[in-house]
Parts: C-alpha cells; structure tokens; sequence
C-alpha cells in the first residue's frame, strides 16, 4: 500500500521540477542531459551525458522524460558505431514512466513511454523498445533489437514471452507516479 | 506473492453458481485474476476475463520491422515477415545484416556488427552467439533492402552439395524457396483435393454459424469449413464461436463416400529422409557424433515449418513470425471490450471496457509498525514485513478500496468462511462504508500527508467502525481506518488457531451500490416532496467475488528465529 520508500535528505538533490539526484549518481557530462521532471536518479548510477557526437557545439545526449526511474547502480550509455570509417556516439531517448532496475546497463536508441526494464538487465547496443513494454530481471537484449509494444520479453537472449494487458499503460502509470510520492526523505 | 487480492470471473464454474471455488483448491487459481486483466460488459453487467472472451485477429505485424502487414498477404507469406526480418537458427535472437569485409580499423578485431556499410557481400549476423549466415553459405551483395539481390544458397546435406543461385526480385524468395518443399507441395494438393468437398458440405452449416467477422473474412472456406467439421466430428470440441448452437451434422456423413481417392505424389516413408536424410542417416550421424552440441536441439527446431535437418551446423535462418493485434468480445453478448487502433504500435484503444474503470481496487497490505520504519534502508523499497502468526488473536491487516466513479459508492465486505475452529477467523467490517468519488484533481501532487498515518493518529477514526475492544483496551484494528480523497482504507484481523499451518487465503464477496447513470424520472415531479427527490436517484448494487491472500502461517518460534 501507500508505504514509504525512505531517502536520506543529505544523499539527494532536489530540483526545480522535482527530480531528486543521489549525490552518489555519477553524472557526467550534466549540460548533455535532460531530465524531463520528478524523475530519480538513484545512488551509484552512471549516466554518461560526455559521450557525445565529435563536432562543435551543445548537444542532448541522454534525456530522460517524467516520472522515471534510474535504479541503483545502472549505467545509462549513449550507443555507439563507426558508420562509414567514423566512430561516433548517437543520443539516447527515454520517455515518461520508465522504470529502470537495479543494476541494468542501458545502451538502447530510443525507450518509449510507460515501459519497465527490471534489475540485472542489459539492453545491448541501438535497441528500440516500444510504448509498454517491459522487459524481466535479469534479461540479456542483444543489440539492434526491437522490443514492440505491449511485449514482454525475458532470458539470454531476450525474446517476446507474451502481449501485456491492455491496461498496461494506466497500470504503469500509476505506479510511476506512486513511486515518486513514496519516495520521501527522511531527515537523519 | 503475498500479500494479494484477485477478482473472480466465474466463466468456469459449471452451473450458473456464481460463488467461486474454495481457495484452497489449488485449481480455484484459474478463476481468479487481477484486476488490471478483467473486462467489463455493460450490456451484460459482468465481469469478464481473457478465457472466456472471444478474440478476432485486428491486424498483422512483424515484431521486428514493425511493418503493417494486410491481411491478405499474411497467407501467402506464411505468417512470417516478407521483410528483412530473420532470427538466429542457433538462439533466436534477431539478426543484423553485416558486411563480410569491413573496413579495417586498425584494432584488428573481427567482423563486428557496428560497420553497417562495408564492402559486399553481405550476410546475416547474430549479434548474441556471433552466428553468421556464411556457416550456411547464405550471402547477398547488397545491405538494405534485401529486394532486388541475389541469394546464393549453398545446401549442404551429408549426401550432396548442392548450389542454387536464386535470382530475387523480392525477399519473398526465399518463402518461395520454403514453399517448393516437397511437405509444403504436398500439404497444397490435399487442401486442393479436399476444398471442392469440403466447400459443399459447409455451405449450409458454416455459414449460418459463423458470424461475419473481420478474423474469418481472410480465412478460405477451407478453413472455415474444416473448423466446422472437427467441431463436428469431435464430440466435445466445439468451434471458434463461444455461442455454440446445437447444430444438425448427420445429414453430411454419407457424402464422404462420395470422395475421390487421394494419391499421394510422395510414398510415405519418403518423407522422413526429406530433410535429414532419413532414418538411416540419423542412425549414422548420432553415430558419428562426438558431442552433443553437434546435434540441434528440439528448441531449435520445432519453429520451422518443415523438417530440418539435425545437426546444429546445417541449421538456416528463420523468417520472424508475425504477430498480431486483437479485438476482444463478450463471449455472451458479442459486444466489443477491446478494440484497438489500426496502427501497429499504438497503444491507444478505440474501445476498451477494463473492469478497473467500473469496479473498486482493492488492495491489501500489512500496517507499518514503528519497528519496521526503522529496520528500512534508504531507498530499499520495504518488504511487507507483516506475517500471520499461529495462536495470535489479533494478526492485523488493511485493504485499501480505490473507487474509479465519479460518484461516491457504498462498499459491503463479506469474507467467506473456509475453515473450521482449528483453522482461522477473519474479521473485517462488515457493516456497509462509504468511498469518495473519483475526479482528477486527486491525481497525487507531491501530497505528502498522504502517508505515514500512525497507529495512534487513527484512534479518532476508528471508534466509528470498529466492533469491539482489545482486552487491554488498546486502538481497535478493525474497522474504517482512513478516508481520502476516493480511497478508504479499512483494517481487518487474523485469528489463527495455535495449530494452524498454512496459507491465511479466503474468498471475500466485495458488494457496492452506485448511482446509475440513467436519468432520473422523478427529477421533474412536481407535487413531490423535496425529500422523496432526494431519495429517488436510481441505486445499482454490483457484487463480485476476491480471494484475499495473506500469506502462509508462521508459528512464533519461527519468527523468533527470523
Ligand atoms: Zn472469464
Ligand atoms: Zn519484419
Ligand atoms: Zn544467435
Ligand atoms: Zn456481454
């Protein structure tokens, strides 16, 4: 039910529109970052936001929507290639609702909205996960694939187990946002 | 796990008995599901699930390409994509095409997937098992659109090498290449035989059964009619239509003597060394064969149409299945609950009656004790760290009612018996309690009083609802405990015999009364007191069955040991 999720008010950073940073995050490159609001960045995460294109000037590498969650220990990498002999690095998109598991390294394209990645997870190189869907503990995502929407895939490698309700979307909705208020600091 | 609450769809029960199974029946689990899963029917007022409602295919995908794929092409296509799609023989997972000569950067790695354009020709890369279509012997000369190249298709088998160089103007080549298997060959003259035959003896059952559908308007009246003749000739099995009519099937029987003959074009035993090269040959090679992992594993072969040979070396890639987008219908009345957009990869319905938006969420947990605030970690999200203990009188528990109407509804619980003296007792409320209505402005805001409602915060409000005390007259746990917004939470207790070993699982008939949203006659009356009109909107009562789960039974000396 409504039980609380306890932070330690010192550990976490506060912003504007509510996203709350663990100061035990690892975040590099900041200005290439976006986070869309009420989004939590948990204790040792590592977003690279300096993997980003060669060339001048300011560019989004990595933007996360609202109501996300970036678990403990997750590292969140742009993706990589060398396209016609130049290595570059290419932005990562994540949207609104998505929860991402302990541990999980994220190296994916594009991440839809209201989709839930479980803890030990890799999501290999340019994937493309869809609107809704999820993918279980301790899931191996080879590069290049693509998770549909409203699919469940699970195991080494990660494969379609079964279409996920139709209520999925207001499901993980809700328990984004019910998330974000259980996450409450404690003063200590 | 516990602790859970599911909601019961009586489709299964035998009679019209709505009252679900005991629980402790480890089958009365099928009947029950949660509730994001259940559906609506207004029409029939009734909640209804995924097994008894009837599902017609809406559209075709491939889950790979995400392409659209119009019905009438899927059959042709053999419901795989026509596309670039293809997964890895070895572990299935989705290839990538890859030049066979990348340029060189000097790290003097091996092919790597990451050079998308190199030099010709290509070939199909497994990015999870390095698997590559070489082993095969199948390359292209160019990268994208695998339309327009040209396969070369080495067939290796134990008894001849064999190359065909297939000119392709369509990737649907290589379907082309699978159809001219000799079973596919086969399989095509037996529906070519028996269509004619088939065709007459549907017409007058078939088409009266089966209701014109969007899922039947592709299927060719073989399909249709050899779905009507199992259901016939099977007693018991009764076709895709969940409103079965008796139906007269006797009168067609005498015209199958009047079938001709069917001559196989292949001998039967023949079929067997199709792929693999027979018995024999498999005797021969599983006696040649060092390691298992020579030999393809049944994973990796009952994906494929036709038979393929054993061994793992000899395995070819797979055109990805495609999937689909379904509507779902009331089996009784055939509305529509769920039909989505036409576009693949929406998520988006243009129908869809869940049973979330019509009856009360109901959840269960355990109260949080001061002792278990304080065992949390930071950021740990808290195990529900409530058991039922054996010989305790007053193993507490709350629900918390969510009600999803724009109009406050009136709740009545009533949790069943399940067992005997010796087993346990539940206490809940059992007089009716009201829930707020719904509106959007609850949508939580950063309202931080909304937890953190200590045991002794509650004592004022308990008094109302609860029934009796405590012997040592402390705060009751039975009763309403909290009102917010459209949720009420109620606490409820556990008594567990000293003897009791097991799951705390009951069933719970959950009955609430709501204003219908018909308009109300009487609103107009003039001569009526103004009391009566207060009375005279019109009340619905809607009942349906849980089964509330509170986990197993520990007796003391476990839980000290903990
Ligand atoms: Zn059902
Ligand atoms: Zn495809
Ligand atoms: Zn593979
Ligand atoms: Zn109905």
């Amino acid at each position: 039910m409504d039980t609380p999720i306890y932070y330690s008010k010192t550990e976490f950073i506060e912003t504007d529109t509510g996203n709350k940073v663990s100061r035990r995050a690892t975040i590099a490159g900041p200005q290439n970052i976006i986070l869309g609001g009420k989004t939590i960045i948990s204790s040792g995460a590592i977003i690279r936001g300096d993997l980003r294109r060669t060339g001048p000037g300011h560019a989004v590498v990595i933007s996360l929507g609202r109501y996300c969650l970036v678990g403990e220990g997750c590292v969140i990498r742009p993706p990589y290639k060398t396209y016609r002999g130049n290595f570059n690095y290419y932005p990562m998109k994540i949207g609104d609702h998505v929860h991402i598991g302990a541990n999980t390294v994220v190296e994916a394209a594009t991440i839809g909205n209201h989709v839930v990645i479980g803890k030990n997870c890799i999501i290999g190189k340019f994937t493309i996960i869809k609107d809704c869907a999820q993918v279980a503990d301790n899931t191996v995502i080879p590069p290049n694939t693509v998770v549909p929407a409203l699919a469940l895939f699970s195991g080494s490698p990660g494969r379609f187990v079964e279409d996920l309700p139709e209520s999925t979307q207001e499901l993980v909705e809700s328990q984004t946002k019910h998330y974000y208020t259980r996450f409450q600091p404690l003063d200590r | 796990m516990w602790p859970n609450i599911q909601y019961y769809c009586p489709c299964l029960s035998s009679a019209n008995a709505l009252t679900p199974p005991p629980p402790i029946l480890a089958s009365s689990s099928a009947s029950f599901h949660s509730l994001h899963n259940l559906y609506f029917c207004e029409e029939c007022d009734a909640v209804r699930c995924n097994r008894c409602v009837s599902v017609e295919v809406s559209g075709y995908y491939c889950p790979n390409c995400l392409f659209e794929v119009p019905s009438a092409s899927v059959r042709a296509e053999k419901n795989r994509c026509a596309r670039n799609c293809f997964s890895c023989p070895i572990c299935r997972a989705t290839l990538s095409v890859v030049a066979s000569d990348p340029p060189d950067d000097g790290t003097g790695r091996p092919i790597t997937p990451l050079n998308n354009v190199g030099e010709g020709p290509y070939l199909l890369y497994c990015n999870y098992c390095r698997w590559d279509s070489t082993e095969v012997g199948i390359t292209f000369e160019k990268p994208t659109g695998l339309a327009g190249t040209r396969w070369l298709v080495h067939f290796v088998s134990n008894a001849y090498i064999r190359v065909v160089a297939i000119d392709l103007s369509s990737t649907a080549q290589l379907q082309k290449y699978e159809d001219s298997a000799p079973e596919s060959l086969e399989f095509e003259r037996l529906k070519e035989h028996f269509e004619p035959f088939l065709r007459t003896s549907s017409l007058s059952s078939s088409t009266h059964l089966l209701p014109p559908t969007s899922h039947h308007l592709h299927t060719s009246s073989a399909t249709a009619a050899a779905s009507a003749a199992l259901s016939r000739d099977i007693p018991g099995i009764s076709k895709y239509n969940p409103l079965s009519r008796s139906r007269s099937g006797r009168d067609r029987t005498a015209n199958k003597d009047e079938m001709a003959e069917y001559k196989s074009r292949v001998e039967v035993g023949l079929f067997g060394q199709l792929g693999s090269g027979g018995d024999d040959a498999d005797v021969e090679l599983l006696r040649c064969t060092e390691t298992v992992g020579e030999i393809a594993k049944l994973e990796q072969r009952w994906g494929n149409s036709w038979i393929t040979s054993l061994r793992m070396s000899e395995l070819r890639p797979l055109r990805i299945p495609l999937h689909s987008k379904v509507s779902k219908r009331c089996p009784a009345c055939r509305h529509i609950l769920i039909k989505p957009e036409q576009k693949a990869q929406s998520v988006r319905y243009k129908i869809k009656l869940a049973a979330a938006n019509y009856l009360p969420a109901l959840s269960v947990g355990f109260p949080q004790t001061q002792a278990a605030k304080r065992a949390l970690g930071k950021g740990v999200e808290p195990r529900n760290v409530g058991v039922m203990l054996a010989g305790i009188t007053n193993n507490t528990f709350r629900v918390a009612l969510t009600n999803p109407l724009y109009d406050p509804i009136q709740v009545r619980l009533s949790p069943q018996r399940v067992t005997d003296g010796r087993g346990f007792q539940v206490s809940l409320p059992l007089t009716p309690f009201s829930i707020g209505a719904f509106a959007e402005a609850w949508e939580y805001d950063d309202d931080e009083d909304m937890f953190g409602v200590e045991d002794d915060e509650l004592g004022l409000e308990v008094g109302r609802g609860s029934r009796d005390k405590d012997a040592r007259g402390r705060t009751k746990n039975v009763g309403v405990l909290e009102r917010r917004a459209n949720v009420t939470v109620v606490g409820g207790e556990v008594n567990v015999h000293r003897s009791y070993r097991g799951q705390v699982k009951f069933n719970m008939l959950v009955s609430y009364t709501y204003r219908s949203d018909d308009p109300l006659p009487s609103e107009d009356g003039a001569g009526t007191p103004s009391r009566a009109v207060v009375k005279t909107p019109e009340v619905k009562t809607f009942s349906f069955y849980t089964v509330v789960d509170l986990g197993p039974v520990l007796s003391k000396d476990d839980s000290e040991s903990r």
